[in-house]
């Protein structure tokens, strides 16, 4: 773990960020159990809260943008590395600053694209079926997330790559997970 | 044409040369899917409109919603001590037997699978109770070991389950259907893998250690009793999607919420405990969810290279014995899962190999096929998490157990390997098995 003062802030956001998703997942959670329980007693006169699976969509979507960041920081992405073990630990290190390198490029693509995207939604005031809230509401949401991951895929890159130019790298992880 | 068809069959070699050169599974699918797209239409415009949207239909997709909601039902139930009760209620049933502290164990896992959808969590939970118990009685590590490794695949097996759901969603298929479908191949695995421990222990007695004492039948059922809130979230989960109560989303959040208030009551959620499983549960929602992303661009470029159908309508045109063809697709998913990760191999191959497989004329209604396939899937990718050298619950188990080298765990899940092989043979020769369920209650 990197105990720069960068690598704890990057690591303090990519976690706060993960646990606001978590938080909303959370929320989704208890917003459909109430709902089914409404939709139960419609007898006694409760109802089921309307819209309630556009809400899912919504909080499903910033959650999972708001978990990107903490999987790629932690390495939780899953990876083949059973032939890559077999060579030297400058090679592994440098796969892994050329596959965060590509990362990053991935990540800025996403998240160019998710602007376009929202840019479009803004334009044609697209709303949701029934709460009726402009669907860019959801993709301005998520670039908390993406814009984390870009940050997030950054740090990895230059930490990975001082890893991989050093005198004496450190071999990157095999397997998933810190 | 032809080239497109080339192109597609191309992508295959690159994207394992990527995946062997450690790129992440997802990232490799999304960039072969990006150029292979630019390939076949000369344009980048395709994927830079596509992605416009992709990301945001992806990731709001109500079906896959269930997908985090089951991570999370898993990781509260890890915490909730039923654990605990589960071990004690199957070591009453099964412990006073030969080598019946693994048999405990493998029932435990198999209870605990019915609330959990994952093979590590079911793994690592039952571990951590199991493990010490085996130790402690005497059982060698490489029984010890092997055991809860092939024991924490029936998480995946028996319902609910990720990768069944992701199975569905990709093909389709009714979740209903599939998970019900589930439930006999599961516990013939709990039986199968009884059935070896008594065989290893019969010949290697030095592997088992000392029995628990006889407990009385009175005694029994008040265990069996106390797992009552594990009964309690299964069939709400389980039978509230069979009858219509709930959309599989909304049983799971049932779900997580049931194994949320279980982990409350038995004060296993302190703040700490409660944002470690929800960090674990976000790693691996983004992981699961990168691959999808990935996997949507790299089939959007596959339906474009037109390679699923010709695949199909090659292999039906062919004539070829449609069992051999089924066996040899197995076969290419137990080498696959020797190196890669269960849903990544779900995710990269089912968009080309389920057409091929509902082309055959197995004497089965398609969607008989499409379910029984399902099954036999699931089990033969599930058998890569257990078999060397790269099965991550190996792993979790070998990181749990000090002092068994990782060598001894790959020694003692051979035999259950081998009766995971048998099952799935049993289940391929005869799909009656698989679909009774289905055939009675629909």
């Amino acid at each position: 773990m990197d105990s720069s003062w960068l690598g704890r802030a990057v690591r303090g956001l990519a976690g706060y960020v993960a646990l606001a998703g978590g938080t909303v997942l959370i929320v989704i959670t208890t917003t459909t159990v109430v709902s089914i329980i409404g939709r139960i007693l419609i007898p006694l006169g409760l109802k089921p809260i309307p819209g309630d699976v556009e809400i899912v969509q919504a909080g499903m979507l910033f959650a999972i943008l708001c978990f990107l960041p903490w999987a790629h920081l932690t390495r939780g992405h899953a990876i083949v590395a059973i032939l890559t073990d077999r060579f030297p630990t400058r090679f592994n290190a440098f796969l892994e600053f050329l596959m965060d390198v590509l990362m990053l490029a991935v990540a800025l693509f996403i998240i160019w694209r998710f602007q376009a995207g929202l840019f479009d939604k803004i334009g044609n005031r697209e709303s949701s079926f029934i709460l009726r809230y402009p669907i860019w509401w959801s993709y301005a949401a998520g670039l908390i997330g993406l814009g984390t991951f870009v940050i997030v895929a950054a740090y990895c890159a230059v930490r990975s790559g001082r890893n991989a130019f050093s005198a004496n790298p450190v071999r990157p992880l095999s397997e998933m997970g810190e | 044409m032809t080239f497109n068809i080339a192109l597609g069959l191309l992508s295959f070699p690159v994207l394992l040369l990527l995946i062997f050169l450690r790129m992440p599974i997802g990232l490799a699918m999304l960039i072969v899917g990006v150029v292979g797209n630019f390939l076949i239409t000369k344009s980048w415009n395709p994927s830079l409109s596509m992605f416009k949207s992709l990301t945001y239909s992806t990731f709001s997709s109500y079906s896959f919603s269930v997908v985090p909601l089951f991570l999370l039902m898993g990781q509260f139930a890890a915490l909730g001590g039923v654990s605990t009760s589960l071990f004690n209620a199957a070591a009453s049933w099964l412990g006073h037997r030969k080598g019946g502290v693994a048999m405990a164990a493998v029932g435990a896992c198999a209870g605990f699978g019915a609330i959990c959808g994952s093979s590590l969590a079911t793994a690592a939970t039952m571990g951590q109770i199991a493990l010490p118990e085996l130790r402690k009685h005497g059982y060698s590590g490489a029984l010890a070991t092997g055991t809860l490794a092939a024991g924490g695949t029936l998480g995946i097996l028996i319902p609910p389950s990720v990768i069944l759901v992701i199975y569905a969603i990709l093909t389709e298929q009714n979740i209903a259907k599939l998970f019900l479908s589930a439930m006999i191949p599961g516990i013939l695995a709990a039986i199968g893998y009884i059935i070896t421990i008594a065989i290893v222990v019969r010949l290697r007695p030095h592997e088992a250690g000392q029995p628990y004492p006889r407990v009385p039948y009175a005694q029994r059922f008040i265990r069996l009793l106390q797992i009552w809130p594990v009964l309690v979230v299964f069939f709400l989960v389980i039978g509230g999607i069979y009858l219509g109560w709930f959309t599989p989303t909304e049983a799971a959040a049932i779900g997580a919420a049931g194994t949320g208030i279980i982990a409350l009551f038995n004060r296993g959620l302190t703040r700490r405990v409660f944002v470690d499983s929800i960090l674990k549960m976000a790693s691996a929602t983004a992981m699961i969810f990168l691959i999808i992303l990935g996997a949507a661009a790299l089939n959007n470029f596959l339906a474009l290279s037109q390679l699923p159908q010709a695949a199909a309508s090659f292999v039906s045109g062919q004539g070829y014995n449609p069992w051999v063809v089924l066996t040899l697709i197995l076969l290419l998913y137990l080498i696959l899962g020797c190196f890669m990760d269960s849903l990544s191999m779900i995710l990269l191959t089912v968009p080309v190999v389920f057409p091929i497989v509902t082309a055959l004329d197995f004497g089965l209604p398609p969607e008989e096929v499409a379910i029984w396939f399902g099954i036999l899937i699931v089990m033969v990718v599930e058998v890569g998490l257990i078999t060397p050298p790269v099965g991550m619950n190996l792993f979790v188990i070998n990181a749990m157990s000090k002092g068994t080298p990782l060598s001894q765990t790959y020694r003692g899940v051979l035999p259950f390997v081998v009766s995971d092989i048998v099952r799935t043979t049993i289940l391929v020769a005869f799909p009656a098995i698989t679909l009774f369920l289905m055939r009675l209650l629909y």
